[in-house]
């Protein structure tokens, strides 16, 4: 009983984290019909920056807790400006290109990958731990700062959920992934709406490196591992679909946790792969997309 | 203006004699592959600051010395990103495009793999840090390996480990998926049953894993005594013992190619406490040399992190080329590499020799001494010292 409580624990605390990259991901796709090969560069960006700024922070006298949210707002400002400049510079010219935005992104990842390297220099980075002490439930062990930030990811999936769900944004949103000619012709801006679902993807993939960096070793090259990630959940969960990248982020948590336990991470990998090309064979539009 | 442009010219001629020797000084290029970012990016970091250290230190002396002339060295490094298929992509640039003959650095198996199969194809000269033992021998005349492998290696410190701690009855193995962790796995796995230890699993991760939680549960759940991380870098092998932590699990701690107690501690924190390892050194310590004393304060500053063996092969090996290059009186690699074996030389540890030809065949092998290391007190503490007797032999020591 114990370690299927714990699986379900680690399957929860590895799921959280690739929901919220994985919304963001699936939200561009949506929205502009473009697949952000450069997504993970959000993430890293994020985790890098808190990485540097909170030493810094705390240098100035500020409590952990304090110079961690500054940090946060100055990371999730940084990625912010980022994606604006690559959204403006780049990918609004090849908004529902998936050939020209797919070798954008590509080059652009490995542009970043680069400058990250040569800014934060490749050394891995650790935060000091932010909330102290374990929690045990039923056998099963977690920290209390995994613990906060699986409750911090699941109120922004519910967050954005509710804002795609119930505001004139999110509708708009909905209403451009459905038919982009047709919003339009209603009279919605199509290309404000696209860029701010664009911004909204970055924030996410921001907020999760923003999330993941006092709980991991922090590289420039961190966002790659999730990318890959995200983007499987986001294929078998059904791209462009909102509750499709939340089902397929769990199951690709689930089979990372169980397969990890049973088998090793290796095979694991190698599952999630083999459930791609079987959905895809299956199911090409994923579990939850619309053809 | 005209006035003086005669004795301006005059000027330009004399700084031109001047200047002439010093600019004639042929230069050679070095090469080094080694991660420069990832988990493992300070080795490779701190294996080229070596090296250029090495090398400035070569130069300032007057160069090196061959047929009546003396050529400075200049270091090129690039990121293998400890993966082979960047590794080829290392081998061909550093000897196809760069023209490198002398490869003083080249970190991780596989890459090194990668990379020792054109270098031997080219005629290229080639030193390495890497973990695998698969390098060596008479197979890769060209090849020379600088640290301690898994035979040198793993006998010494499980036998230390079983002997501190004789109720280990269990052990569950974890690597790196790739040569380097396989070539691991095979000796930990034979040495733990040659102790009575019975190996409960052994399991591979891939590098650049992030999320440990799966594979913590797995080694817990199966309550072993020890568990032992075989090569993983000391980032991942933090974040292991954190989560085995969080799960409750503190029985004994081994990391065979632990190269880093402070990296470790960095991201371990105090889950780290009592490891053993077997390649990490205290180059501040008591038994370090004033050379490594040196260059730790100076790895410190540059870098943030004290060295390693694996980093501290950038500047032996320099050292070494110069000492073959100049014993050889050749720049040809085929000549320095008849010569190395036979000669002596000053490196960071003192005075050593290539060796172990009883082991492996050739003797292409570094001797240097094998140094069990622990973490106590959040701190790295050396528990055993064994020096080769070969190298004893060679140098004339006790």
């Amino acid at each position: 009983m114990e370690i299927y409580v714990q699986l379900l624990v680690n399957s929860l605390q590895i799921g959280a984290v690739y929901v919220l990259f994985s919304l963001g991901l699936t939200l561009i796709f949506g929205v502009m019909r473009i697949v952000n090969f450069a997504h993970g560069e959000f993430f890293s960006l994020a985790a890098l920056v808190i990485a540097v700024s909170l030493p810094w922070f705390v240098g100035f006298g500020a409590p952990l807790g304090l110079a961690f949210v500054v940090a946060c707002v100055a990371a999730l400002a940084v990625v912010l400006l980022l994606g604006k400049a690559m959204y403006e510079f780049g990918f609004r010219r090849f908004q529902r290109d998936m050939t020209g935005s797919f070798v954008l992104s590509i080059g652009l990842a490995l542009l970043l990958q680069g400058v990250f390297i040569e800014v934060f220099t490749p050394a891995s980075r650790r935060l000091p731990t932010l909330i102290e002490g374990n929690l045990h439930v039923l056998g099963a062990g977690i920290t209390w700062q995994r613990l906060v930030l699986c409750a911090v990811a699941i109120v922004v999936a519910i967050g954005l959920y509710w804002t795609i769900a119930s505001t004139r944004l999110g509708t708009a949103l909905r209403a451009v992934a459905e038919d982009h000619e047709a919003a339009m012709l209603q009279g919605m801006p199509y290309r404000r709406i696209a860029m701010v679902g664009f911004l909204i993807g970055t924030l996410l993939a921001g907020a999760a490196g923003a999330l993941l960096a006092p709980v991991t070793v922090v590289t420039p090259v961190i966002g790659s591992a999730y990318l890959i990630k995200g983007f499987i959940a986001v294929v078998v969960g059904g791209l462009g679909s909102i509750p499709g990248a939340i089902v397929g982020s769990l199951l690709i948590a689930l089979i990372e946790s169980v397969g990890g336990y049973y088998f090793d991470p290796s095979i694991a990998t190698i599952a999630m792969f083999v459930i791609v090309m079987v959905v895809l064979l299956i199911r090409p539009t994923g579990i939850m997309g619309h053809a | 203006m005209r006035k003086f442009g005669k004795p301006l010219a005059m000027c330009a001629g004399l700084l031109a004699l001047v200047a002439g020797p010093a600019q004639a000084q042929e230069t050679i290029k070095l090469g080094i592959s080694a991660p420069m970012s990832g988990a493992a990016a300070v080795w490779g970091l701190g294996m080229e600051w070596l090296a250029k250290e090495a090398a400035k230190q070569v130069n300032d002396a007057g160069g090196v010395k061959v047929g009546g002339k003396a050529y400075r060295f200049e270091v090129v490094a690039y990121d293998n990103k400890y993966n082979a298929a960047e590794g080829t992509k290392v081998a061909q640039t550093l000897l196809n495009r760069d023209d490198v003959k002398y490869v003083i650095g080249s970190i991780g198996t596989a890459p090194a793999m990668a990379l020792q199969s054109l270098s031997e194809r080219k005629g290229a000269l080639m030193f390495t840090t890497a973990w695998g033992a698969s390098m060596k021998g008479p197979k890769f005349p060209l090849t020379f390996t600088q640290i301690n492998t898994p035979a040198e290696v793993i006998p010494p410190l499980y036998g230390y480990v079983k002997q501190e701690h004789p109720a280990i009855r269990t052990v569950v193995l974890l690597n790196p998926n790739d040569a380097t962790g396989k070539e691991t796995e095979v000796v930990s796995r034979k040495v733990w049953e040659s102790l009575g230890v019975k190996v409960l699993s052994s399991d591979w991760y891939e590098r650049g894993t992030t999320e440990f939680q799966p594979i913590a549960a797995k080694m817990v759940g199966l309550k072993p005594d020890a568990i032992d991380l075989g090569t993983a870098p000391p980032g991942d092998s933090g974040v292991v013992f954190k989560e085995l932590k969080v799960l409750g699990w503190n029985g004994v701690k081994v990391v065979p190619a632990g190269t880093s107690a402070e990296a470790m501690i960095k991201v371990g924190g105090d889950s780290v406490e009592g490891v053993y390892m077997g390649l990490s050194a205290d180059f501040d310590g008591p038994q370090a040399t004033e050379v490594q004393r040196r260059m730790n304060k100076g790895l410190r500053a540059a870098v943030g992190e004290p060295i390693n063996v694996i980093q501290i092969g950038g500047y032996d090996a320099v050292m070494a080329l110069k000492a073959g290059m100049e014993a050889a009186n050749s720049l040809d690699p085929k000549a320095i590499a008849a010569v190395l074996p036979k000669i002596t030389f000053d490196i960071s540890y003192g005075k050593s020799a290539f060796g172990a030809k009883d082991t492996y065949g050739s003797a292409q092998h570094l001797l240097v001494p094998v140094v069990v290391t622990q973490v106590r007190a959040g701190k790295l503490a050396e528990v055993r010292r064994l020096v080769p007797a070969e190298l004893n032999q060679r140098v004339g020591g006790k």
